[in-house]
């Protein structure tokens, strides 16, 4: 007991003196996620497109080549970036090119090699999760979309994407706290975030449990705003469970009148029927209706 | 009759060494109402797929006015734009509303504007009586409420053939029955319709031609007392008095 009073203590000491290194540790986390999360889902969708182009037998050979390299580059992107730690990607990316290039090239700054490395990495998992997403569409919805005429690039901007978008928003959700939590490893290549502060902490007094806990805290107060959130999206997304029925419609001019475009109905004066009656009517008089 | 729209020459489909379809030969003339019956199996949806090139046919030509539509070089798109297809499964686009289902096509397809489209898919929507269901989406109404939506979905972009394939199998008896009735209005109103069908009285009183298939090949056709008073082969016969009996 007297082991908790004593953490809380020290807690709010930390918190009373560093409160402000803290924060700008859980912004800068925060950017980082939403950020790389968003980049990373667009190279995600990108992919995830390029990976589903249809392609027959009878399709010009070079189309089929293009298509068919454009699948090995996807998938060797997806296996090498999802296959390797993103500390050693870090560490590739951001001391490689000032490696390779004998120093001639740095990188502007550790926010642009941060960013990179961690969107990168959601793509590389965004790419098959967009894919699964894309398939789990049911083909008939293409094919009625084929069906009207539409391209491929028309059935997937209006009518797949946006289904599929839903389909693996938990995915991406998952993806967003993933990233909440492990763009800490980006204190590697010296980017302060919100576990590179509890570093610096650390380093300058010996308080490193009640600063751990502090960290805990702040990472599960993040997610689970970031879980609410989501959620709260998802819903939206679904839309409305209930819809109105229109029964005064302001068209509703054209209810009797509604035509094919070179037939009508009886009661059109451009169909058959109509022509005829009147025919009659001016042979021999009206029939019905007459006084 | 009136001018060809569709010929199809010698027409056959392979899946693998499964033949499915064997050197078809029919034309479909404005105004027609085709309706292809058959066994499950014949061939029959096959066919109108490879009519709408869902299938790509493995030999022979599909004519539309006179030019061949299969093989390289040629815009399937702008072609299905011209040929309807309304499916088993009804196939609407789950994230539209009824509305937005009945204007995609129209919008992007066609390139009217909004106003343009709403106007006219709100025509053929009042045409199959779901215009009250215009703010629905796919998944809130019944199963002959979603046939209907796809027929106004094939409608609004004016095709000059409208293809149906098994339209009321998938659907509860109940059901049945809305959706043939907005067909045969189609049909009195002077639409092109080809319509591969298991409603024996559907073919026998609307269409204006009746092709039977059996096991990949146009087995017999003619005009419906033909074809259902005195059929000719055996094959035809068979199946037909099973439909009797039943």
């Amino acid at each position: 007991m007297e082991r908790l009073i004593k953490l809380g203590q020290d807690m709010v000491l930390l918190w009373q003196n560093y409160s402000a290194g803290y924060l700008s540790g859980i912004r800068s986390t925060l950017i980082l996620a939403v950020v790389a999360t968003v980049i990373g889902c667009i190279i995600g969708l990108i992919c995830g497109v390029l990976n589903t182009i249809p392609y027959t037998k009878n399709d010009p050979l070079p189309k089929r080549f293009v298509l068919k390299l454009i699948r090995v580059l996807v998938r060797v992107y997806v296996e090498v970036f999802r296959g390797t730690p993103m500390v050693l990607q870090a560490v590739f990316i951001y001391y490689g090119l000032p490696y390779f290039t004998s120093n001639t090239v740095q990188w502007p700054g550790v926010w642009a090699a941060a960013i990179l490395v961690v969107s990168i990495n959601t793509g590389a998992y965004m790419a098959e999760s967009v894919r699964g997403g894309i398939i789990s569409i049911d083909p008939g919805q293409t094919e009625g979309a084929k069906a009207i005429g539409m391209t491929h690039v028309q059935t997937m901007l209006s009518v797949i994407l946006p289904q599929a978008l839903r389909n693996i928003m938990p995915q991406i959700g998952n993806n967003f706290i993933i990233n909440v939590k492990d763009t800490s490893v980006m204190f590697i290549i010296t980017f302060t975030e919100f576990f590179a502060f509890h570093r610096y902490i650390t380093g300058v007094n010996n308080m490193y449990f009640p600063s751990a806990a502090i960290e805990m805290i702040g990472y599960l107060t993040m997610t689970l705003i970031a879980s609410i959130l989501l959620r709260w999206i998802e819903k939206w997304m679904d839309g409305s469970d209930s819809y109105d029925l229109v029964q005064v419609d302001p068209l509703t001019m054209t209810a009797g009148t509604y035509s094919h475009p070179d037939r009508g109905t009886p009661f059109d004066e451009r169909s058959k029927e109509n022509r005829e009656k009147i025919r009659q009517e001016l042979k021999f008089g009206r029939t019905r209706g007459d006084r | 009759m009136g001018e060809k729209i569709l010929e199809i020459r010698h027409l056959s489909k392979n899946f693998g060494t499964n033949h499915v379809l064997r050197d078809i030969d029919f034309t479909v003339d404005k105004g027609d109402v085709i309706s292809i019956i058959g066994a499950s199996g014949s061939g029959k949806s096959t066919l109108l797929r490879c009519i709408n090139l869902l299938e790509t046919p493995t030999s022979g030509e599909i004519l539309y006015h006179g030019q061949n539509v299969v093989g390289r070089g040629v815009n399937a798109a702008a072609y299905r734009s011209h040929v309807g297809m309304v499916f088993q499964s009804f196939n609407l686009f789950n994230n539209m509303t009824v509305l937005e289902n009945c204007m995609v096509g129209q919008i992007k397809v066609l390139k009217k504007h909004k106003e343009e489209a709403r106007a006219h898919a709100m025509e053929y929507l009042e045409k199959v009586g779901m215009a009250p269901y215009i703010n629905a989406k796919p998944r809130q109404i019944s199963g002959g409420q979603k046939q209907r939506v796809a027929i106004a979905r094939a409608l609004a972009m004016d095709p000059e053939v409208l293809l149906f394939d098994e339209p009321t199998s998938a659907l509860d008896p109940e059901m049945v029955g809305e959706v043939l009735s907005v067909m045969q209005a189609l049909a009195n109103e002077g639409m092109t319709m080809l319509v591969v069908t298991h409603e024996m009285a559907f073919a026998r009183d609307v269409s204006t031609h009746v092709v039977y298939m059996n096991q990949g090949v146009i087995c017999e056709e003619g005009p419906p007392s033909q074809v259902f008073g005195n059929p000719q082969r055996q094959e035809t016969q068979d199946f037909l008095a099973r439909f009797r009996k039943n």
